[in-house]
């Protein structure tokens, strides 16, 4: 297992985190996840009058001396939940000098969750994709699965133009049971893309989060001159004065990232905004609970 | 107006212009190249600022390409330049000079040339200096040059008409010279005038500086006028012989027209043909107790209403006769040896009462000379000795004989009979190309000293003056050319040449009537006592031996006292009778007329004073430098620029 990618020191740093969904799931195992199954878990949900048949080890005795009628406490069954990490690796994501390009983030990001989530002792999958080239890993439980995770993320290359319907589909097929995404991406596309997809997935009653990578470039434009700009996916080229184009662009990606934050709450999806000079641990800490 | 550029070199660095348009090309095509991920969102920004982009390059490109063009411009040194005419608005030095000859009295011109002055005093540039004058000067002090435009017009008030004219060219000289007293580099003389031809000698001269305004109605001038008076006293009567010219183009018919002498008035009709006179006669008996002194002839009125009338004095003396004698006679007058003196005596005798007689050498014999005042010999080749001997006494009494030579004179003759009246010795003829000096002699004006180098000689006598004599004018060799010798009461004028041209062309110069005129004027001053002038000409008073004081009345009744030791008055701006008193009592009148010569109010040729006016006053390039707006225009558009992007970017 190569540590290139792999942020251990903010992985320790998460260890009291949890990855929850905000959602009940139906677990298979138990975990740290709420069931729709009541149960086992020591989270109490709420009282009801007791019937025959249920077990008397479930009355509340503290209602009872209070109210004199028997009532038993409801609990939330906890399970092991499933993830699929799904990572952009279009051309558009090379963007950055050496090391420092969103891909690169992406990968990190991405293996530090997938390292949290089996340690919390869910399975994790992994989907690669760009429009026309998914790779996927299924999902597995157990630490040492981040091995092939790991390796999986290192040998992705930037390449291909971004879309995100087919990768979804793909992972809405290996997924067909209860299943939580997360989708780490620099969305470089239609909004109304992303909102198709999302509504794909929560469609299929899954969460999903979206961890929305962006280099500072892109978000503060800081050119200087006249420069020719080629599209790494498209290359379409243009020659701007970045001086009087930089208000604009500003703008633009502003209004983009609002539309993608609201495309998000409509969708009732957890949106990470992640400059890549933002840290993972703070990138990561916005979808944990202590 | 027109462009001129003071440092044309300079704008060579006009090409400097295709940098800035080099730059805008090089920067749309040059720059670093990045690949990028969000380009669509840059495609999607420039779409927007395409159109603003587009125009904030241009807008740069055009100030800046013009920042460039004004900077070589200003070292250009770019000057517009306008001929005479654009100079309206610099300060200049400007004489005006209306023409106040009395040619100007016809109809409104004159009023209408003071308007026209005074809108030039007003249009006149502040700082301008200004002299404003008559042409024919009215008073012996002129108006001075300033710029206080109210005192100008003030001069203009006073300027009046005139009944005389001026030479218009020395005149114009005059006011032009005064005016390089002032301080402005320009100067110009403005001359508002009818252009009636007279005073115009030399009209072809090119005045660079004059600017002519021709002030008169564009119709055709027509205008009557009595133009000669002349007495003869019979036994008993007195016929006055009137000429009354018309100098229109049109014929005039039954112009009224009224002699009157004392209380009696004769009139008569006249029809005179285009540009024609018509003389009669107007007889008056002569049987009353009291003659009258002076009377006057008098037509209808027209539009020049003061040479409608001519007065003239009843002079009890004899007139004033002069004999020509013609040694070369022809058939065809105007080849005769004494066909323009002739025409010199007669256009002479139109100002006095003068009777000219030619006579040929075979009459001459039975002439009475001492019938005369004036006689002269041209080309006579015989001198009997009667002749001799009655033309010493006739010299003797008064008269004034004038010899023109020719080539049927004898030297020999002449020499022996006419040895005591003759101011030298004939010699023997020569041939050589001479002109002729003036000797320093104040008999002549100065005008015609100026003018006797136009005549020239190609043949004469070679004269020996004697010590008695004094040579008026010489050849330019030094040979005596017309020579003058005072004996007893008269005078005797000998010319070496020609009075015809076949030896010169004296004949038929400028010099020529004022030279005859001068001869004319000794023997009539002395053997007539003058009693009829010009406007403006000087007259000698006669003054008795015990007058102790003596005033001139002219027509308006003003008095003028007269200097008995220099009794002369030239106050004789009015045309009328004036009266001569001495020691309180009437002594004598005078009459004072026009020149006739005025009533013609033919133009000069404007053309050509036009052209003059516009040949050299048209062609001066007046530069105003403007590179200074340049300046200010590269400052703004760098300014304009600064601010163009700032707002933009």
């Amino acid at each position: 297992m190569s540590n290139g990618i792999l942020d251990i020191e903010t992985a320790l740093r998460l260890k009291g985190f949890h990855f929850r969904t905000p959602s009940k799931v139906r677990g298979y195992k138990a975990g740290i996840h709420k069931s729709y199954y009541n149960g086992i878990s020591t989270d109490f949900l709420d009282h009801k009058e007791y019937n025959k048949g249920d077990e008397l080890k479930q009355i509340d005795w503290r209602l009872y001396g209070r109210h004199d009628r028997l009532y038993i406490k409801k609990f939330e069954d906890e399970v092991n939940m499933r993830w699929c990490i799904l990572v952009d690796k279009s051309a558009s994501m090379g963007y950055g000098e050496n090391k420092s390009t969103k891909l690169n983030y992406a990968k990190k990001l991405s293996a530090t969750l997938a390292y949290l989530l089996l340690k919390q002792g869910d399975s994790v999958g992994l989907l690669g994709f760009s429009e026309k080239d998914i790779e996927f890993i299924p999902p597995k439980a157990g630490s040492p699965f981040i091995t092939p995770i790991v390796d999986k993320l290192e040998s992705f290359k930037p390449s291909g133009t971004t879309g995100i319907k087919e990768p979804v589909l793909k992972a809405l097929e290996a997924y067909s049971s209860e299943a939580s995404f997360v989708i780490v991406s620099d969305f470089l596309i239609e909004p109304e893309a992303i909102e198709e997809s999302l509504k794909l997935i929560r469609n299929s009653r899954k969460e999903v989060s979206l961890f929305h990578v962006l280099h500072p470039d892109e978000i503060d434009f800081d050119f200087r001159g006249s420069v020719e700009f080629e599209d790494m996916e498209t290359n379409a080229k243009v020659i701007v004065d970045t001086g009087s184009i930089r208000h604009t662009y500003k703008k633009r990606m502003g209004k983009f990232i609002e539309r993608l934050k609201q495309i998000c709450h409509e969708n009732e999806t957890r949106y990470v905004f992640s400059p890549i000079n933002k840290s993972i641990e703070n990138s990561l800490i916005q979808i944990a609970d202590k | 107006m027109n462009l001129s550029f003071l440092s044309p070199l300079f704008l060579i660095g006009l090409a400097a212009i295709a940098l800035p348009v080099l730059a805008h090309l090089i920067s749309k095509k040059s720059g670093a190249k990045i690949s990028f991920p969000a380009v669509k969102f840059l495609i999607s920004s420039q779409g927007d600022l395409a159109a603003r982009s587009k125009i904030k390059d241009i807008t740069l490109l055009i100030l800046r390409a013009l920042i460039l063009v004004f900077i070589v411009l200003v070292f250009a040194k770019p000057a517009v330049f306008s001929f005479s005419a654009a100079q309206e608005n610099t300060p200049k030095s400007q004489g005006i000079v209306i023409d106040n000859s009395f040619s100007m009295g016809y109809s409104n011109n004159f009023s209408r040339a003071t308007s026209k002055a005074q809108d030039l005093i007003d249009s006149l540039p502040d700082g301008s200096f200004v002299l404003i004058t008559s042409l024919v000067p009215i008073s012996e002090q002129e108006p001075s040059i300033t710029q206080d435009k109210i005192q100008t017009k003030k001069a203009l008030k006073e300027i009046e008409l005139s009944y005389t004219f001026t030479d218009n060219d020395k005149r114009l000289q005059d006011i032009y010279t005064k005016l390089q007293k002032a301080p402005n580099e320009r100067k110009e003389v403005t001359l508002i005038t009818d252009l009636q031809k007279n005073g115009w000698e030399n009209e072809g001269v090119l005045r660079s500086w004059l600017e002519v305004i021709d002030i008169s109605e564009n119709l055709e001038a027509s205008n009557h006028a009595v133009s000669q008076t002349q007495l003869k006293h019979e036994k008993n009567s007195i016929t006055i012989e009137a000429a009354v010219s018309n100098f229109s183009s049109d014929s005039v018919k039954e112009l009224l027209t009224r002699a009157r002498l004392g209380d009696e008035e004769i009139r008569e009709f006249f029809d005179i043909g285009p540009e024609d006179k018509s003389v009669k006669k107007f007889n008056f008996s002569n049987d009353r107790r009291e003659m009258p002194s002076h009377g006057s002839v008098e037509t209808s009125h027209d539009k020049l209403k003061v040479d409608d009338i001519r007065h003239f004095i009843i002079n009890d003396q004899d007139q004033f006769r002069i004999l020509i004698v013609d040694g070369d006679p022809r058939e065809d007058s105007r080849l005769s040896e004494t066909y323009y003196l002739a025409r010199a005596l007669e256009t002479i005798s139109e100002l006095s009462d003068t009777n000219i007689f030619i006579i040929d050498n075979d009459s001459f014999i039975d002439e009475d000379l001492l019938d005369y005042g004036l006689i002269f010999l041209a080309n006579i080749g015989e001198i009997t000795p009667r002749i001799a001997k009655e033309l010493e006494e006739f010299t003797n009494s008064g008269g004034s004989t004038v010899i023109f030579l020719g080539n049927r004179v004898r030297a020999g003759s002449y020499n022996a009979l006419l040895k005591d009246i003759l101011p030298g010795e004939l010699q023997n003829i020569e041939e050589e190309k001479l002109s002729l000096l003036p000797e320093d002699s104040d008999i002549f004006s100065k005008d015609i000293k100026e003018k006797v180098n136009q005549v020239k000689i190609q043949k004469l006598f070679n004269f020996a003056p004697n010590a008695e004599s004094e040579t008026l004018i010489s050849a330019s060799n030094n040979k005596p050319f017309l020579i003058k010798k005072e004996y007893g009461k008269g005078s005797v004028f000998i010319f070496t040449s020609t009075a015809d041209s076949s030896w010169n062309n004296f004949s038929i110069t400028p010099v020529f009537l004022p030279v005859i005129k001068n001869i004319h004027d000794f023997p009539y001053l002395a053997k007539s006592k003058r009693r009829n002038y010009l406007v403006d000409e000087t007259v000698n008073i006669d003054i008795s031996q015990d007058t102790e004081s003596a005033i001139v009345i002219d027509p308006s009744g003003q008095q003028f006292k007269l200097n008995i030791e220099v009794p002369e008055f030239n106050k004789t701006g009015l045309q009328g009778i004036y009266t001569v008193e001495q020691n309180g009592e009437k002594a004598y009148e005078f009459a004072v007329n026009i020149d006739p010569k005025e009533s013609n109010l033919k133009k000069t040729s404007i053309p050509k004073i036009e052209s003059t006016s516009k040949q050299e006053g048209g062609l001066v390039k007046v530069f105003k430098d403007i590179w200074r707006y340049f300046l200010w225009g590269v400052v703004a558009l760098f300014v304009s620029e600064a601010t163009f992007r700032a707002i933009l970017s």
